[in-house]
């Protein structure tokens, strides 16, 4: 009777999981709440079926439990929260529509907004750290949107990808700064003041998958790929990278640059594993978690609290455990 | 590129703007919200009936916003950037860069988070505010109109296959189930660049087969396929390519090499097309399109059906290489991985929404050997064979399954009345019947064998009793949860013959209204037509459970009973049954219950029978009862007066069927089943049946088309595997066990045509 229990409130003592009915996709600290995150899934994979996004709260005794969800017709790929509003957060569907609801917002009320725009699947969104009044949406229709929550429809869009944007990340520094991901093998970075794109960089030769800005230097960005390496480059000198990191099995699915530590990162791949490394040491790769029983497709490093992290994947887990120690672990 | 051309001209598949699925997880998750947001109303909108909110700084009407600078910068670049033509860019940076800036500088205001308001506007968002609307109303529920792909895939194969058939294509109308074109388009768009991600190490042709034969399944037209990412007209990135395919390929390990540098000389080639030919090369070029023409013609789309056949090469092929690559990956985890298998089940037609199937397939040939064993104590004449080891192989089963019995503590009456009682029932008839065995040599051996290398399986799979436990197992992935009415539409289904699909419908009723006997009965009446008594049984404890007197619940738990060997258990049911008519009440004394002992049950019944001779479910219970005592004769009576009186009643020409087949009349039997497959054509239990009957006979290949023709309706009869197995190896068909093994009914079907 899987499907009878939508959500599993954890009690003191228990494993820091989170069960979600459907196969996760994405997960994110709040920016605000450093015990609360965002979880956006989807249903039979992401192939075919609905979408839920949880707001889920850790509790001080140890669990983790639900603060609601939203549903969507279509999967959810990616979400995010606002820089804004505490209790705002946009989803990625699959049906070619970015969704943001309010938790403060009785159901009613909610979604708030919905862009339909996007030919293809939303993979990704990204909000703005630094202006916090708009964020960033790549889809498989090979563009780039960018979006702010006062006007019914995108305020530019980015084509120049010749296949799937899958990812997109504005830079810690610049306002108007983003870098994006495709499967044309390249990554491209952007300022939105500009026609076009300013920097292209055929970071990998297979598909690349996601991409994440330095948050202390901001020239340099790692990209993550098909090919199984995660890579480092300086904007400022892109013909070669600074590091690649291999050691994933499968695709490396997410990358994501520490808050708080210059050169360390965290990535998930289709090798089920969650990795983190340090780009600047000779064994870059610093530990490896094999918690999760399928592909791990979504990690995030909490701003808030140093070494917090957390993971999800389509074994509809989430975990959310200090660095060092084991996401499986009673807490 | 082609592929993905056809599809950014269309939206994606869901309704924009309608967010809320109905769903009982998105009826709890409202039910939760609804009550923890209650607080949170108070503070954010002191008027918590947000109907229409007030306050709008944020919309600015329409003229104005189709003034604003950058805008119409917006929409050339819209209609140019593709062509990346840098001269125009320059031109228009410099035109036009400037009023982007001031429109990107414009929006950068305090944010203030919008309530909306949207309906004060009367300008032309006429697109937006209808998404809005739709967005808002979260009372508008959207039904994932879940798509019953197994049932269409059988139903295409079947159809497919019919030309070669001598009894040629039933006309079983095609519900209007399908997927829709944009849940195709969906599946079709997602796997193909899913896969990619995920065979990263495989070559183009082999993602390419992976994709088409699950699409295949699916009837999905995959003649479009994404040959890779790198089909766009840009030199810039054509040049990239070339140079990852020259210089960057040799620093990153990739164990396909040969297909590299085949693709790369096609690259070079210049020809874009290479690739396709070289795939039809392989493929034995146009040949199969000019094999099939013919078909093709009689067919609704040609166009469809030509790559349904290219893929069911492929198909073939493709799974042999899915499971070769699974098992050279020796990490556990992916050997247990329920994605890859998904994938790999989608890849055998066992499909996208399948089941709590999604197990690995040890788990699905599921422990119940007291199937296999009814299966073969029905062939009279084979069981006699066994020999002394099998009985201590029995005896380990029991030792094993008690053993799990304590380590699971399933405080569950029939589990500890089985190991208590009917284990030995059967160990005691087990022994009587090898004592008294006369054997034919030449068989012998093979039976033994077969049943050895069954119990080998069984033992090595660990039984899982939950299946056999009475506990009901829910589909994982239902379609119709949500549903408004799926009593309804399980009734529906469950009319025109649709029985997988009935059941989940039905689950998703039960799962709505746990209370609704009627959902129970029905469920546990399409579960045995489907062939599966323990969810048969499972289901109808339920609907006793909430209707404890309903006579069709136990009389069709005395049946189910029956069928499984459960003497005591099914007396207990028909017993009750009898108590509680409104009629038979009489002759039912309370004291008896306790003690029911066959002989005096039958009486009862024939007491009744005598009563009102034209009750036609009296005459059905008698040659249910007679079946338990194995008088065969006499049940054959009493189905041939209860189908005087009911000559439409198709599950009771199968019951006439399985009796006469117990009772040696095979040639009998197959008459009856025919009868009741010409009144309900997709009635899974008689096709099998039918193949039992042939068996019985000795007819080895025919019932293994009887077999599979069960099976493609519903692959998850497990019995008809096993049976199926059986008769490949009498049939001296051991090349298609592995076919068997693998649940590849494609092969299947195409080998063994009915």
């Amino acid at each position: 009777m899987a499907n009878s229990s939508s959500r599993v409130s954890l009690e003191a003592g228990e494993m820091p999981v989170f069960k979600t009915p459907f196969n996760g996709y994405a997960v994110r600290f709040s920016p605000f709440y450093e015990n609360r995150l965002l979880v956006a899934t989807a249903q039979n994979f992401g192939i075919l079926g609905n979408g839920r996004l949880h707001i889920i709260d850790l509790n001080p005794a140890g669990g983790i439990s639900e603060l609601c969800s939203f549903d969507t017709a279509d999967g959810i790929y990616d979400c995010a929260w606002s820089e804004s509003h505490d209790s705002v957060a946009v989803a990625a569907v699959a049906d070619g529509s970015l969704k943001l609801w309010d938790a403060a917002l009785p159901p009613s009320s909610n979604p708030i907004r919905s862009f339909h725009e996007h030919a293809r699947e939303v993979h990704a969104v990204d909000w703005n750290p630094v202006r916090r009044d708009s964020f960033l949406s790549a889809s498989w229709d090979d563009s780039l949107k960018l979006w702010t929550l006062d006007r019914p429809a995108s305020i530019r869009t980015f084509r120049e990808h010749s296949y799937c944007v899958y990812s997109a990340a504005w830079s810690p520094r610049h306002a108007d700064v983003f870098a994006s991901a495709s499967g044309d093998c390249t990554t491209r970075v952007w300022d939105v003041r500009d026609p076009g794109s300013s920097l292209v960089i055929p970071a990998h030769d297979h598909e690349i998958l996601s991409c994440d800005w330095n948050k202390y230097d901001d020239c340099f960005l790692a990209t993550a790929s098909v090919d199984k390496t995660v890579r480092v480059w300086d904007v400022r000198a892109s013909r070669a990278p600074v590091a690649t990191l291999a050691g994933h099995g499968y695709a490396v699915r997410r990358i994501r640059f520490s808050p708080h530590r210059e050169s360390l990162l965290m990535s998930c791949s289709y090798d089920m594993t969650v990795c983190v490394w340090d780009y600047r040491t000779e064994d870059a790769l610093l530990a490896r978690y094999d918690h999760h029983t399928e592909f791990a497709v979504g990690v995030d490093m909490s701003v808030l609290v140093e070494g917090l992290l957390a993971s999800t994947g389509w074994d509809e887990l989430v975990y959310v455990w200090q660095h060092g120690t084991d996401p499986r672990a009673i807490s | 590129m082609a592929m993905r051309d056809l599809v950014t001209g269309g939206a994606a598949c869901a309704v924009p703007g309608s967010s809320s699925s109905s769903n009982p997880f998105g009826a709890l998750a409202n039910a939760i919200l609804g009550s923890t947001m209650k607080a949170q109303d108070l503070k954010g909108l002191p008027e918590s009936r947000v109907t229409v909110p007030t306050a709008s700084l944020d919309l600015r009407p329409e003229d104005q916003f189709a003034t604003i600078p950058g805008s119409e910068y917006e929409n050339q670049l819209y209609q140019h950037a593709d062509s990346q033509n840098s001269e125009f860019l320059r031109g228009f940076r410099s035109a036009s860069h400037g009023s982007f800036e001031d429109a990107w500088g414009e929006v950068h205001r305090p944010p203030i988070l919008p309530r909306a308001g949207v309906r004060e506007i009367e300008g032309h968002f006429t697109e937006f505010e209808q998404i809005y609307d739709g967005g808002v109303n979260s009372n508008i529920h959207q039904i994932w109109d879940g798509p019953p792909q197994r049932v269409l895939s059988s139903y295409l194969h079947y159809f497919v296959n019919s030309d070669r058939d001598r009894t040629g294509f039933r006309p079983t109308a095609l519900p209007a189930l399908g997927l829709s074109e944009s849940d195709k388009r969906c599946i079709r768009d997602r796997s193909c660049i899913m896969a990619r991600h995920i065979f990263a190490d495989k070559n183009e042709q082999y993602i390419n087969e992976q994709v088409s034969s699950f699409l295949h399944c699916l009837d999905i037209d995959n003649n479009h396929l994404i040959r890779g990412p790198m089909q766009g007209p840009y030199a810039e990135l054509e040049e990239y390519w070339n140079n990852s395919q020259t210089v960057l390929r040799p620093t990153v390990p990739h164990p396909a090499d040969s297909w590299i540098s085949e693709f790369s000389q096609q690259r070079a080639s210049g020809d874009p097309e290479a690739w396709a030919h070289s795939f039809e090369k392989q493929h034995g070029a146009n040949g199969w399109v000019s094999e099939f023409g013919q078909e093709q013609a009689q067919l609704l789309s040609a166009g469809q059906l030509g790559g349904s056949n290219l893929s069911s090469i492929a198909a073939m092929e493709q799974t042999r290489m899915l499971a070769h690559t699974l098992a050279q990956n020796n990490d556990p985890k992916f050997q247990n991985s329920k994605f890859l298998q998904f994938v790999s089940k989608m890849s055998r037609g066992e499909l996208i929404v399948d089941d709590n199937q999604i197990k690995p397939a040890t788990e699905t040939i599921s422990g119940d050997w007291a199937n296999e064993f009814h299966m073969q104590y029905d062939k009279k004449p084979l069981e006699e064979h066994f020999s002394g080891e099998l009985f201590h192989g029995a005896n380990t089963w029991v030792d094993e399954f008690s053993k799990q019995h304590r380590q699971e503590e399933v405080d569950d009456q029939w589990v500890t009345e089985f190991s208590k009682l009917h284990v030995q029932d059967w160990a005691e008839e087990f022994g009587q019947q090898v004592a008294e065995g006369t054997f034919g040599e030449s068989t012998t051996d093979r039976w033994a064998e077969a049943y050895d290398d069954y119990l080998d399986e069984q033992l090595a799979a660990k039984p899982k009793s939950s299946a056999s436990s009475g506990v009901y197992v829910f589909s994982d992935m239902n379609p119709y949860v949500g549903h408004a009415n799926p009593l309804k539409v399980g009734q529906e289904l469950f009319r025109k013959g649709l029985l997988s699909e009935a059941v989940l419908a039905l689950e998703a009723e039960v799962l709505k209204n746990p209370d609704n006997a009627e959902g129970w009965r029905l469920l546990g009446i399409t579960h045995a037509e489907n062939d599966d008594d323990q969810q048969a049984i499972a289901s109808m404890m339920r609907a006793q459970e909430v209707d404890p007197t309903n006579l069709e619940v136990l009389l069709a738990l005395g049946v189910s009973y029956t069928n499984e060997l459960e003497q005591a258990e099914a007396l207990r049911y028909l017993y009750k049954w009898l108590q509680n008519h409104p009629k038979y009440k009489p002759l039912a004394s309370p004291e008896q219950s306790t003690s029911l002992f066959h002989a005096d049950i039958a009486r009862l019944f024939n007491e009744a029978a005598q009563m009102s001779p034209e009750d036609a479910d009296v005459h059905i219970v008698l040659g249910v009862m007679y079946n338990v005592s194995r008088e065969y004769d006499k049940a054959i009576q009493s189905f041939e007066t209860a189908l005087k009186l009911k000559p439409h009643d198709y599950s009771l020409w199968n019951k006439l069927g399985a009796t006469q087949a117990n009772s040696v009349h095979s040639e009998d039997a197959i008459l009856a089943y025919q009868q009741a497959l010409d009144l309900k054509p997709n009635y899974v239990r008689a096709w099998a049946n039918m193949g039992i009957s042939y068996a019985n006979q000795g007819l080895y290949e025919e019932s293994v088309r009887y077999y599979v023709r069960a099976l493609a309706m519903n692959p998850k009869a497990d019995n008809a595997w096993q049976y199926l197995k059986i008769s490949l190896r009498f049939a001296s068909r051991t090349d298609m066990l592995e076919a068997c093994d693998s649940r590849n009914l494609d092969l299947l079907q195409k080998e063994f045509p009915l």
